[in-house]
């Protein structure tokens, strides 16, 4: 997780570029400050790796990262890019606590905001006009990941001697 | 070989229109794994300079003793030197057709059925969202963008293959962007090597910022991904009758006589293949339409 630093101000500039961040009242918001900063990647860089601790939430905000998988055989597999304004890390918020299920990495030089899960998580349960509106974003994030991920489970550009066989 | 009256411009016998003409391979192209382009020319000089077709039309290539499988034609219209056809190698046809070497002769009727209404959408913006196999129809509207980019908007090119190495026309990928073209290059999954996007094309409408009002979709692939191209285009609030989509169906005739390719009450072969949503929006989701 990045370092916290005393000069917010950046920070406040990069969250307000955020569509979604205008639908928080004026406390929420900086409930939100209080628990973000912001972490520059270079291209290559990892920001989490396949069975790291879930600590953050980001949400990219220039660059590109992609999540990758390790297949034995086929060595990493990316299976999706987030690109601006994508949130990357979402299931680190959901009850249950897990490790990260796949790598991410800055394919292009990259900023990212980073919000400690577990903060964001106590916010959202202690104000729930908060919440709603974090997990709400969230709820679409997943929707768009699960229709990207049933269209690809079709595999609808594979050979058709490959989908008989 | 096939009669041909002089002022002709279709391969299109008017005495036997389901004998072919004969064309020459000049060259073939390996697009992709098991996707090549094969350049030929008419073998009758006259025909060779007279054939015209229009952006998203298609021709029907045979091979003797193998029967006809609907190509579209991926090449430039304004070019009379050479017709090119991108062909993906599924079955009988297309398997002979991979046989094939520069030099080889290949039987050709066409060109036939509708096209991407280009001249009607001077002044708009253009969102072509392409597949697999469904970008080589839509290469000869880019030709035509290019030659003549002032008419038009933006003009974006969504495309999207399996892996990267299912990218077809690569190599023309710098001359359009080049000419103004915005591209968004997708794959469904990359590997190592691969900085691009990962992702579907559909999802890639998220990406844009469109203008319903001078907004038109053109889009060719696998129909599932068809589908979910038009509810995102739907969704930004393009109107069916500004979503133009190229549907495939078997076909034998070309010429609306054997009913083959029915889609409800249209033949794809000549009412189509490109069609409008509003026009097909009745039989879109009929199972085993
Ligand atoms: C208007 C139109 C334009 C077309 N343009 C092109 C083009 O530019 N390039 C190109 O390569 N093809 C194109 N096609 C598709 C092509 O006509 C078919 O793939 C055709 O069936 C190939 O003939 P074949 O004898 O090689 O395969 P067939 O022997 O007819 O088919 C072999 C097997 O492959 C399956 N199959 C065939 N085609 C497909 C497909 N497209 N997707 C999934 N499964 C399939 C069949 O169900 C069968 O099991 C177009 C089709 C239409 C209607
Ligand atoms: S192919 Fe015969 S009617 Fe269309």
């Amino acid at each position: 997780m990045c370092d916290q630093t005393d000069d917010k101000t950046e920070l406040i500039d990069a969250l307000q570029t955020i569509p979604w961040f205008h639908e928080l009242a004026p406390d929420h918001f900086n409930r939100l400050i209080e628990l973000s900063c912001l972490q520059d990647l270079e291209t290559g860089q990892e920001l989490f790796r396949e069975g790291d601790k879930e600590d953050c939430l980001f949400i990219v905000l220039e660059g590109r990262v992609a999540i990758e998988m390790r297949v034995p055989g086929r060595g990493k597999v990316r299976i999706y890019t987030a690109e601006p304004m994508d949130i990357v890390g979402w299931s680190s918020i959901t009850p249950v606590v897990r490790q990260r299920t796949a790598g991410a990495r800055a394919v292009l030089p990259s900023r990212v905001v980073c919000l400690n899960a577990q903060k964001l998580y106590n916010a959202c349960e202690e104000d729930h006009d908060l919440g709603y509106v974090v997990f709400r974003r969230l709820a679409n994030v997943v929707a768009s990941r699960l229709l990207t991920t049933r269209l690809q489970l079709l595999d609808m550009f594979a050979h058709p001697a490959a989908k008989e066989g | 070989m096939t009669a041909y009256s002089p002022q002709q411009t279709a391969a299109i016998s008017l005495v036997s229109p389901m004998l072919p003409f004969r064309a020459e391979i000049l060259s073939v192209q390996p697009e992709a794994p098991l996707v090549s382009t094969y350049w030929m020319r008419f073998l009758d000089p006259e025909l060779r300079t007279s054939y015209q077709f229009k952006p998203g039309q298609f021709n029907m290539l045979s091979i003797p003793g193998m029967g006809e499988a609907a190509i579209s034609i991926s090449s430039d219209s304004n070019d009379h030197q050479r017709v090119g056809h991108t062909v993906r190698f599924v079955g009988n046809v297309t398997n002979a057709i991979s046989r094939l070497k520069a030099g080889d002769v290949i039987g050709v009727r066409g060109p036939f059925g509708t096209s991407w209404p280009l001249e009607d959408h001077h002044g708009k913006d253009i969102f072509i969202a392409a597949g697999g196999i469904g970008l080589p129809p839509l290469r000869p509207i880019l030709y035509q963008v290019m030659a003549q980019r002032n008419n038009f908007g933006r003009v974006v090119v969504i495309y999207g293959a399996r892996t990267p190495d299912d990218l077809q026309f690569t190599r023309e990928y710098k001359a359009w962007e080049e000419a103004g073209i915005e591209l968004i290059i997708t794959v469904d999954r990359g590997d190592e090597k691969w900085t691009g996007l990962v992702g579907v094309v559909p999802l890639m409408f998220y990406r844009l910022r469109m203008d319903p009002r001078k907004s038109v979709v053109y889009t060719c692939g696998p129909e599932i991904m068809i589908r979910f191209v038009i509810f995102e285009a739907l969704a930004r609030r393009i109107t069916p009758d500004q979503i133009y989509v190229s549907m495939e169906r078997n076909m034998r005739c070309g010429l609306g006589l054997c009913g083959h390719c029915q889609l409800g009450p249209y033949f794809v072969c000549k009412d189509g293949p490109v069609f409008t949503y509003e026009q097909l929006q009745p039989y879109f989701n009929v199972e085993d339409l």
